[in-house]
């Protein structure tokens, strides 16, 4: 054997050694962030300066400027320099296929430093739930009521539920993370064009609604075939409760949502799905689509299947939420010239009770660690964000936007030019920020679009914001939405799973689908919905049942 | 011990791939451990609670459980068979065909859908397969019913299976073609000297020749009769089909990816692998005896 092919081998062998220590390493003994600060109370900034040590997913879209990174780039920067706070990476992970949540239960599993301070997505709900039995985190109630500012407090109390998730035993374990409201409750879109060629008014309820969905059909002002029109484009596959093309409110005209928790009147929680109003709204789906006014497929359609024919033209109604004039209506106009929708309320049942299935106004939760040295750092930067950045006012710091050359930038006359005229192009520096989306106030979207709904002048960041990035008609639609404000029900359970959902629930669900499924398609009798509801209440219901009430009772005191 | 003085780089180049292999199949074995435990992430596999056989009564404890694994088997099993047939008797064909362009069009034609995703051929399926689509208007054409391919218990297997057959067949056939070209010409030119004709030749040439690669590739094949096709059931079935769809797979997802059930997944995931082992084993036997076969 030559000397030459015996260095080969030697040389893949040390490289593969190589690799694998690699591999071994790295992680771990990294950090002790015991910086030497006494016990400091809340300042606007701190002197010498304070650490919050945390960990990044970083959304694979999301770019980086100027050879900067997640660790350290002018969010970090600007907090060091504003309130004296390090902010400390421990690590950061691309959060593709779960990645984030992967490397935060391999670090929680196998003992690492755990961060300060993390905000975790509401994909990634189970994680936070369990982040929160492992202990590490602490409670944040009374830290929330001594800190935060009345900004940020009021925000907060615009939906008391927020904080359900995130209690045990009464304490107050995460802090959740506010969102838009009602950015998933829902309308119904409708051809405005087919209702003046036909001369008919918009339907507000479902009797009005049956003869304009047989207009549809049978004198289609465009002059489709019967066959061809979708009057009503709703979709089933994954459930009966969700947001394109949601059947949900057909059962809310008859008193219940499907697959949600909802508040009876004894004040206990019930489970949507196996109410009496269920059997009415299922066998009035069913009288629609022997009619055809439903797609003869819904219950292999997806949500985004249900927009196919109303971008196609051949769809006169489709519920969806508020922004949907912007995407996927505004293309109907290319297949069918002349096409217009309009946003109009959900119509209300046979004794005039109109129910759609309401939003939750948090997407995740931030947790504060039980050893953090200056928890109230953390609510020195998030009440500045909630103060000047969720809705800022005309002078603000950001009013036009973050930070100059990142989200935004001016042109030599100082006036805001288009993004994608920013040097070095445009970055979401939002989503460098402590907590995902900076800080967001739930009522002060809507609030803005009924502002411009009126014609106002948009004037605040949020309001130009709106006005420029969202489809034309979601000031109306907005409208439209708020007006059946009463009409939003959220789903009351919004607990850890509980031991009974765990091994029940997916049966539980797949009976559901399948008994709706098959009195639809006339497989079944409609009267088989009550031997549904049986077997639900036997097979584990019953349990399940009692579960969530223990939970609404615990959350109650 | 003289031959290890000669041959130890060889045992030393073997060496990464042993690591490896030691590393990344055998170590996480250990993680089976989580089968018999509440397994939460923080608590380890030394802190989360013993539970026994638990999970694995849970998979037989529901009302659905034995449907499921009845479905996955009929499905898996027949998707095995027709896969093995199919390009079996396709490459047999093909290997007729003696314009060597039309040979190799054809070839590349039919393996193309194999690179496409479940999750794109599932939409244009859903499409074609509608009951006012394309196939059922072809159908009509005939003066037959349309048939709801899809959402019809009596209709869904059959759909899952001949549109996998369809998208692999065509990358299956390689194998064969691949053993055909291997074929000793010097037997055919024999045959014809005593005056076999082409169909004679393929009988008692060919089809004996490619049997030992058939078995190896059924065989193998053996080890997935447990594995339905989850990107396949997943993007076509519907709460219509769950009675003949749902497959321990999609079953899996939705109680253990979903709620994070890890110990419970791991359960049917070390069910699942028992099976495939014992059925790996039976087969290897089985060929060994009829096809004298060896595979390792």
């Amino acid at each position: 054997m030559g000397i030459k092919k015996t260095a080969a081998v030697l040389l893949t062998t040390v490289l593969t050694a190589a690799t694998l220590a690699a591999c071994g390493g790295g992680a771990g003994s990294n950090s002790n962030s015991a910086s030497a600060t006494t016990e400091n109370a809340y300042k606007e900034k701190y002197d010498p300066p304070v650490t919050i040590s945390t960990v990044w997913g970083i959304d694979p879209s999301l770019k980086f400027k100027n050879g900067e990174s997640a660790e350290n780039n002018v969010a970090t920067k600007w907090a060091k320099d504003k309130f004296g706070i390090d902010i400390k990476s421990l690590w950061s992970v691309t959060d593709t296929n779960g990645a984030f949540a992967t490397k935060m239960r391999l670090s929680m599993s196998s003992g690492q430093d755990m961060p300060d301070v993390v905000t975790i997505g509401d994909t990634d709900a189970q994680l936070a739930q369990d982040l929160i039995d492992s202990g590490i985190y602490s409670e944040v109630g009374p830290l929330f009521d001594k800190y935060a500012s009345d900004t940020w407090k009021a925000a907060m109390a615009e939906d008391p539920n927020v904080w359900n998730p995130y209690i045990r035993e009464g304490k107050k374990m995460g802090i959740p993370v506010l969102d838009y409201a009602y950015n998933h409750d829902y309308v119904l879109w409708i051809r405005q064009d087919w209702l003046d060629k036909l001369n008919m008014k918009a339907p507000t309820t479902m009797d009005e609604l049956e003869k304009v969905m047989d207009a549809f059909k049978t004198k289609n002002p465009d002059g489709l075939s019967p066959d061809k029109v979708i009057p009503l484009s709703i979709g089933f596959k994954n459930s009966m409760n969700t947001w394109m093309g949601d059947p949900s409110w057909i059962f809310g005209a008859y008193g219940t949502l499907p697959q949600q928790w909802n508040k009876s009147a004894d004040g206990t929680l019930q489970y949507g799905s196996i109410q009496p109003g269920m059997k009415q709204g299922l066998s009035k789906i069913k009288e629609w689509f022997d009619k055809g006014y439903i797609p003869k497929e819904a219950a292999l359609w997806d949500e985004n299947k249900t927009s196919e024919p109303a971008v196609a033209g051949t769809a006169g109604i489709l519920p969806g939420p508020y922004w949907m004039s912007g995407w996927p209506l505004q293309d109907t106009v290319k297949n069918a010239p002349g096409a217009v929708w309009k946003p109009i309320a959900i119509p209300a049942g046979p004794d005039g009770k109109a129910m759609r299935h309401g939003t939750a106004t948090t997407n995740g939760v931030t947790l504060i660690n039980k050893n953090m040295k200056n928890p109230e750092a953390f609510f020195t930067y998030q009440n500045y964000m909630f103060d000047h950045l969720a809705n800022p006012k005309a002078d603000s710091e950001f009013d036009n936007g973050l930070f100059k050359g990142y989200d935004y930038d001016l042109d030599a006359s100082g006036k805001v030019m288009p993004i994608d005229k920013i040097p070095g192009g445009y970055v979401n520096s939002v989503r460098y920020l402590l907590v995902r989306d900076g800080a967001r106030i739930p009522n002060a979207q809507m609030d803005a679009l009924l502002k411009l709904a009126d014609g106002a002048k948009p004037e605040t960041r949020l309001e130009r914001d709106i006005a420029n990035n969202y489809g034309p008609l979601t000031p109306e639609a907005a409208k439209v939405l708020m007006s059946q404000k009463d009409s939003s029900y959220p789903n009351m359970f919004t607990g850890p799973t509980t031991q009974s959902m765990k091994t029940k629930m997916d049966y539980l669900n797949k009976i559901e689908s399948q008994a709706f499924n098959e009195i639809i398609y006339g497989k079944s009798p409609v009267d088989s919905f009550d031997t549904f509801v049986q077997t639900w209440k036997s097979s584990g219901g019953d349990d399940v049942t009692k579960e969530v009430n223990d939970w609404y009772s615990s959350i109650q005191k | 011990m003289k031959t290890l003085r000669k041959t130890w780089p060889f045992h030393v180049m073997l060496l990464p791939s042993m690591i490896f292999l030691l590393l990344f199949s055998y170590i996480p074995m250990g993680g089976i451990v989580m089968a018999f435990q509440d397994y939460k992430a923080w608590r380890g596999f030394t802190g989360s609670e013993w539970v026994g056989l638990e999970n694995f009564r849970y998979l037989f404890e529901r009302q659905d459980s034995i449907q499921v694994i009845w479905n996955t088997l009929i499905i898996a099993v027949l998707k095995l068979i027709f896969n093995l047939f199919v390009p079996f008797v396709f490459a047999l064909l093909l290997n007729e065909i003696r314009k060597v362009r039309l040979q190799r069009t054809i070839q590349t034609m039919v393996y193309l859908p194999h690179f496409l995703s479940w999750v794109i051929l599932g939409g244009i399926l859903i499409d074609l397969l509608a009951t006012d689509g394309f196939v059922n208007r072809i159908l009509s054409s005939f003066g037959v019913q349309p048939i709801f391919f899809l959402g019809d218990n009596d209709w869904f297997r059959f759909t899952v299976i001949v549109s996998d057959v369809w998208k692999e067949f065509g990358y299956n056939t390689i194998i064969f073609l691949a053993a055909l070209a291997g074929i000793n010409p010097a037997l055919y030119e024999a045959a014809e000297m005593d005056g076999a004709s082409r169909f004679r030749q393929t009988l008692h040439i060919t089809i004996p020749s490619i049997v030992p690669i058939a078995a190896v590739v059924g065989t193998l094949a053996l080890g997935n009769v447990l594995n339905a096709g989850f990107d396949q059931i997943f993007n076509l079935y519907n709460p219509l089909v769950y009675e003949k769809g749902d497959i321990i797979d999609t079953f899996v997802y939705r109680t253990a990816i979903l709620n994070g059930e890890m110990g419970f997944g791991t359960a049917i995931g070390l069910f699942k692998s028992v099976i495939s082992m014992v059925l790996i084993l039976l087969s290897y036997r089985a060929a060994y005896k009829w096809a004298n076969y060896r595979i390792f």
